[in-house]
């Protein structure tokens, strides 16, 4: 006998239609997958045959072929066991009605005949909407994070016996759809994320997160060890704008994909915060791998991508960040498959100034020698440097800094701010590709922030007096262009290019001296 | 053309010889042809046997004269002291070199100058005083004088150039590999502007006993020696005993008592060998040079007369500022800037600012 039933599979970061042919015939007992499945595919023969005999229902002693179609695209992960027990099911006619031929199944089966939840469910719904597949059943686990995705009929089950009995219209109560959940009702409630209100000091570093989440500008912090400049970093995140749903899906989308999602919660509400340590491996950056899975850069997709230490990360792993840092995505190409994944986030980096980190300190001294300090700086390329619009340094602050009882400024105060130059910054972007300052191109460069004759001649002064480099010019006016819109100008004024041009530290003579 | 005397001095200077050595096999020679000394038994006496083999080993006429004809085209001097251009100020000292690459302006080292000296890595106090002593110097019109290497000597030269004085630069190195490296371009700026001068073949590398030696024409050029900041283990110790020796005048620039960069400048001037230095003007008015106009007075807006003000009783870091000048940050970022590019204030590393 043959049935056939959907089912979806995961590339990359899309969901693709699965069919699940199965054909029972008489003879030499057997059971074979075919269609390029992974080991977990192949092994979901035992899972299937267990879950099946423990529920209760007969399987049969014949000869079992499972095909996976289209037969041409490696198949990863247990998806598909849920869609071969009813497959086999049907096939043997446990399952009478023809009701299963309308929907899409995933999940992964426990030998006693439950369902488990499986990664990647939100992007396979989103795919699936789009090719115009609506109805699904899903493992009752991933119920709140399909819960965002509306115009669909999914209903979740925790065990096969109720998915047989609900297919064959055996329940004494109708079975209730899954309810749509909105995004808004979720967004509301925060987590508790650290907060500006408790770092004390450091205001020119406040600053310049500031202008960094206004303008989404990559941000580098120099200072010794123990500064505060972890800390800064994880409150930078709590300043961003908000999510909005579609940057919430794709966010979603891909931590599902990586397995890494809160299922109590279902969708992410906020901006992820990403920091690997410095012994992180390139392919856990930028994700691949045998089952490829987006790697951090990818995680910190619309969010931060937090780089402690940033000279000890091997060179190579930062000349990765190269493309993702230009085009807001990472394609990586393995013998048998090239998967693109989105990585469109904002780089904070924080390094010492000396392999001591006590170089230009008050109160300790460096034991560096020039040569160290040089070689230690040099470790980051120009190529790289160039994409980093703001280089600020911090300092450790001072006992009385510490214990003063004035009140700092908190987070949502800066956020207010922060949003209302993002506002400014999607009305003058509406009809391009980007939307913040940061990615600016150069011919737009040259249209938004056109300067006035005082401000020519102050770069041209800044220019020659303190020494900057030539790349330095367009990262200047496009950070000065965030500062204008932080303060509400048309026209980028003096003393937003003087301030743009104090976060230029390490282009400046003496640095290495 | 070179003389005979001269390509024997080139020839020589690649082998490392003691001054006293390459005047005795002068001495020692009627004709200065190389092949003379590979066979003149009172040669044989005076060099070692290796130094002999080294030398006729490496010998070939033709590579010597294509050598010369490229420095010379690299616009390389060959100085020595049988040319009338070889510095005046070292002709009579005991150990001086015979034969001396240069690049630049050879007059500067016979003008009225400065060593300036101290420490391969400068604390801000030590950056702020080089700074301010070498603009005001090199503007009344004192040639500075230093080893191109990091910290007091590299500052001393950039700030010399930038107020558009004349700096002289001795380096430890041939002209092909100066040290630190990243020294180049600021010796070619040199080369340029001033006066670049070795006592080593170009590619010669330096060594470690090469920065002492050259330390004795950094002292040996200077009419007084300044030393801006440098501690007891520092090679500065080797510049103020040739100075001595030479009998030069020995400014230096007390510093922090706690402070071990600044122990020999402070036990100099305890024991009375150095001058106790206390602004560029002194050692302006010592060599009768004249002293710079006053600055024009700035016009500076509120703000920024707050934050001069706050700086007057010395360094000070931003938060500091922040916190007593209550400027909001971004008008206090800016002004800062603004006051930098117009050249009151500098900053220095660590969010620290202070006046020039």
């Amino acid at each position: 006998m043959l049935s056939k039933v959907k089912s979806f599979g995961l590339m990359g970061i899309d969901g693709f239609l699965t069919q699940i042919e199965t054909d029972i015939v008489g003879g030499v007992p057997h059971f074979d997958i075919v269609g390029l499945g992974d080991t977990a595919v192949k092994e979901a023969k035992e899972r299937v045959k267990s879950a099946i005999r423990n529920s209760g229902f007969d399987y049969p002693v014949k000869h079992y072929t499972i095909n996976l179609a289209p037969a041409d695209i490696k198949k990863e992960g247990p998806f598909y066991d849920l869609g071969i027990a009813v497959g086999i099911l049907s096939a043997t006619k446990q399952i009478k009605a023809k009701k299963y031929e309308d929907f899409v199944f995933i999940g992964e089966l426990s030998l006693d005949g439950s369902v488990k939840k499986v990664r990647g469910v939100l992007p396979i719904l989103i795919s699936a909407r789009k090719m115009g597949y609506t109805k699904f059943i899903l493992p009752k686990e991933n119920s709140e994070e399909a819960k965002f995705i509306d115009g669909m009929e999914i209903y979740t089950f925790s065990h096969l016996v109720d998915i047989v009995k609900f297919l064959n219209d055996e329940n004494e109560s109708p079975v209730e759809k899954l309810q749509t959940k909105s995004f808004d009702e979720v967004s509301k409630t925060h987590k508790n994320r650290l907060d500006f209100e408790n770092v004390k000091g450091q205001a020119q570093a406040k600053r310049a997160l500031e202008i960094a989440a206004a303008g989404g500008h990559n941000v580098l912090m120099i200072g010794p060890p123990g500064s505060g400049k972890s800390m800064l970093a994880k409150c930078f995140a709590g300043i961003l704008p908000d999510l909005t749903f579609e940057e919430a899906l794709e966010v979603t989308k891909i931590h599902s994909i990586a397995g890494e999602l809160d299922l109590k919660t279902g969708i992410i509400t906020e901006r992820p915060f990403r920091s690997p340590h410095h012994t992180a491996s390139i392919v856990s950056m930028t994700g691949g791998g045998t089952n490829s899975k987006p790697g951090e850069i990818s995680l910190a997709h619309n969010g931060v991508l937090f780089l402690d230490e940033f000279p000890e990360y091997s060179r190579s792993l930062i000349e990765t960040l190269r493309q993702p840092l230009e085009d807001g995505y990472i394609t990586i190409a393995r013998a048998n498959q090239t998967v693109t994944y989105p990585a469109s986030f904002t780089l904070v980096a924080s390094m010492n100034p000396c392999p001591c980190g006590n170089y230009g300190s008050k109160d300790r001294e460096c034991r560096c020698s020039p040569a160290q300090i040089h070689k230690y700086l040099s470790k980051i390329s120009g190529p790289i440097m160039d994409r980093i619009d703001i280089q600020v340094e911090v300092d450790s602050v001072s006992y009385r800094d510490l214990n003063k009882d004035e009140k700092e400024e908190s987070s949502a105060e800066i956020k207010k701010r922060v949003d209302r130059a993002r506002e400014v910054q999607l009305e003058r972007f509406k009809n391009s590709k980007n939307f913040s300052n940061a990615k600016m191109s150069v011919p737009q460069t040259k249209k938004f922030c056109s300067l006035s004759k005082e401000c020519q001649s102050l770069m041209e002064q800044a220019f020659n007096s303190l020494k900057l480099s030539a790349r330095a010019h367009d990262r200047i006016l496009r950070v000065a262009r965030t500062i204008a819109d932080l303060d509400g100008e048309e026209n980028i004024l003096p003393q937003h290019l003087a301030e743009a041009i104090s976060y230029r530290g390490l282009d400046r003579k003496y640095w290495s001296v | 053309m070179l003389s005979a005397r001269d390509r024997l001095l080139v020839f020589m200077s690649n082998f490392e010889l003691s001054i006293k050595k390459q005047e005795m096999i002068l001495e020692s020679l009627d004709d200065f042809s190389v092949d003379s000394v590979l066979s003149n038994p009172v040669a044989l006496q005076i060099l070692t046997r290796e130094e002999l083999h080294k030398m006729a080993e490496s010998y070939d006429r033709h590579a010597l004269d294509s050598a010369i004809e490229n420095m010379q085209k690299n616009g390389i001097k060959l100085v020595t002291i049988f040319n009338d251009d070889y510095p005046e100020k070292l002709k009579d000292l005991p150990d001086r070199p015979l034969l001396l690459y240069a690049k630049g302006d050879l007059s500067l080292a016979n003008k009225k100058s400065i060593g300036m000296v101290g420490t391969r890595m400068p604390s801000n106090y030590g950056r702020i005083v080089a700074e301010k002593f070498a603009g005001k110097l090199a503007e009344s019109g004192l040639v500075i004088v230093s080893g191109l290497c990091y910290g007091i000597d590299e500052i001393s030269h950039r700030k010399t150039l930038e107020s558009g004085g004349k700096t002289i630069a001795v380096v430890g190195s041939g002209f092909a590999s100066i040290y630190p490296a990243t020294n180049a371009v600021l010796a070619e700026e040199i080369a340029q502007k001033g006066l670049l001068l070795s006592e080593y073949p170009p590619s010669f590398k330096a060594k470690r006993y090469t920065f002492p030696r050259r330390n004795r024409i950094i002292a040996g050029l200077s009419d007084g020696v300044l030393i801006v900041e440098a501690g007891f283990k520092s090679g500065t110790v080797h510049t103020k005993e040739y100075a001595l020796e030479y009998g030069k005048d020995i400014f230096a620039v007390p510093g922090n008592i706690t402070s071990s960069k600044s122990e020999l400048t402070n036990a100099l001037i305890k024991s009375g060998q150095a001058e106790c230095t206390l602004s560029p003007n002194e050692i302006i008015d010592f060599y009768g040079m004249k002293k710079t106009s006053k600055q024009k007075v700035a016009v500076l807006s509120f703000d920024e007369q707050n934050i001069v003000s706050l700086l007057q009783d010395g360094e000070k870091d931003f938060d500091f500022l922040a916190r007593k000048s209550k400027i909001p940050v971004n008008i206090l970022n800016s002004c800062l800037t603004t006051l930098e590019i117009r050249g009151l204030i500098r900053k220095l590393p660590a969010q620290t600012y202070a006046l020039v």
